[in-house]
């Protein structure tokens, strides 16, 4: 009797051991820790990526789609500064939150633009703002605290000019980071967030840092 | 009704499983007992909800463990020995046991409705003593506030596809990237969105909030430990749902609240004057067309 007895009371334990286990080690864990993440990078932003002056994508299942060229997916190392250029081709939308309208995150706390006002005539200079209103995208890498609002193409700006963003960031330790655009710029779709801004390859894409 | 009677053959098996589930309820009580329990007691709120779940815990215990030993019991006495198939012995109903289990069961789940009760209502009780922000609940109303010292301090949280940010309406509605906290003082939260529905949720701080566009949803919540606490969305909300977190949220002395939200003052300063004024919520509309 005995050993039967003490074969219940093994089993039992297993058992609920094994259900306490699991829940401890499953359910109530905690959410991990996030990863952080940073070379040269030369973008280009354009409205519709079919017709981009540098990386023209015509062939793409949507040539008519806001997007970042040439690619989504960038490569960088870990633990350095990481230079940007953005060719902006593309006119403004706004930003939801004007907030985003400020510079975060970047090397200086600012970013150099060169541009055309509202006469057509070139300009340039630092910035560490932009009128939220004349946003076209942003550069945004959230979980290294980087947002950099994109000045859009002034509408009296010659045909076929860009206006070009450079600035600066460093990178944190190997990891994956997403990286979106703040601007509701798909333009179409609810709340401007949908289609290329929720598809990986256009408006949104990740850093891979190694 | 019948009489409570158990057959004098299965007297060895009702003192066995007695036995058994005595002693392993009570090492299993013993056990749970020492789980330290999410989302912790970095606020009031999260240690409320940390005691509700031990105390759950606890009275579940002997429950699962009754459950888990007949099963096991069961096939260990009762398994069948031979490979003929007959029927098993007859099964009638057992009045008194039945009595015995309806009510244990009403008894345990009337004891946790007045816990329960009592922990969504000690927002009262907390008013009371002047401590507002002791509940664990919310809604569309402001809450109470007592005395200066004890002043709520008004956090808006702006989820947005895909982050959120926060205004601090008593600093100048100065709007911030990261969530810092005063320690032992208690926050009223505005929960809000721009777009779509997220869900704010402070693991640490046991605060688990709807963010609707067009509502003002809000919360309290009164940290007692300083140090990190996770933000996520709860609420499957588009392609950067799974990222729309920050691990940079802080709960920290009054003095380092201080000098930190007086420099988020002076950086958004640079903002300012675009930003839209403090509000309950926002229906922001792009003003031009992409392209």
């Amino acid at each position: 009797m005995l050993r039967r007895v003490s074969l219940v009371a093994a089993g039992v334990v297993i058992v609920v051991v094994a259900i306490v286990a699991f829940v401890g080690l499953f359910m109530l864990r905690q959410p991990g820790q996030l990863e952080g993440t940073t070379t040269t990078l030369h973008l280009e932003t354009v409205a519709a990526i079919g017709q981009a002056l540098e990386w023209p994508r015509p062939n793409d299942p949507h040539p008519d789609w806001v997007g970042y060229l040439p690619t989504t997916t960038w490569h960088v190392p870990a633990n350095s500064t990481i230079q940007v250029q953005i060719d902006q081709e593309d006119g403004a939308s706004g930003l939801r939150n004007p907030f985003w309208g400020k510079v975060f995150g970047t090397e200086g706390g600012n970013m150099h633009v060169t541009y055309f006002d509202d006469k057509g005539n070139p300009q340039e200079g630092d910035m560490t703002s932009i009128d939220p209103t004349t946003a076209a995208h942003t550069f945004a890498i959230p979980d290294l605290g980087v947002f950099v609002p994109l000045l859009g193409i002034s509408d009296a700006a010659p045909p076929n000019s860009m206006n070009v963003i450079t600035f600066s960031f460093k990178t944190k330790g190997p990891g994956v980071y997403r990286w979106q655009c703040f601007v509701p710029c798909a333009a179409g779709t609810l709340f401007g967030n949908g289609g290329p801004m929720s598809t990986i390859g256009y408006m949104g894409g990740e850093l891979i840092v190694t | 009704m019948g009489v409570f009677r158990i057959e004098e053959a299965d007297r060895p098996h009702m003192v066995r499983l007695l036995i058994i589930w005595v002693i392993l309820s009570a090492i299993g009580i013993v056990a749970v007992l020492q789980i330290n329990y999410p989302p912790y007691d970095q606020s009031i709120q999260g240690q409320d909800q940390a005691g509700t779940l031990k105390l759950l815990t606890a009275l579940a215990m002997p429950v699962f463990i009754g459950v888990v030993m007949m099963i096991v019991y069961s096939a260990i006495y009762f398994r069948r020995t031979t490979t003929e198939l007959i029927d098993g012995p007859p099964m009638l109903g057992n009045t008194p046991i039945q009595i015995a289990w309806v009510s244990v069961s009403a008894i345990i789940v009337l004891f946790l409705a007045v816990v329960g009760i009592a922990t969504l209502s000690s927002e009262n009780v907390a008013q009371l003593v002047g401590a507002p922000g002791r509940s664990i609940g919310g809604g569309q109303t402001g809450g109470g506030t007592t005395g200066e010292e004890n002043k709520e301090i008004h956090v808006q949280v702006i989820a947005q596809q895909w982050y959120f940010t926060y205004r601090y309406q008593d600093y100048g509605g100065v709007e911030t990237t990261h969530l810092y906290l005063p320690v032992n003082h208690p926050i009223e939260l505005h929960v809000t969105s721009l777009d779509i529905i997220h869900s704010f949720w402070a693991y640490q701080l046991g605060v688990k909030a709807d963010a609707n566009p067009g509502v003002d949803n809000i919360f309290h919540v009164t940290p007692q430990k300083t140090g990190s606490f996770q933000v996520r969305c709860a609420e499957l909300c588009g392609l950067w749902h799974g990222h729309m977190a920050d691990s940079v949220g802080q709960v920290v002395s009054q003095s380092d609240f201080d000098t930190w939200i007086a420099q988020q003052q002076a950086d958004f300063d640079t903002i300012a004057k675009v930003v839209p004024s403090y509000a309950p919520y926002y229906f922001p509309e792009p003003k031009l067309k992409a392209g």
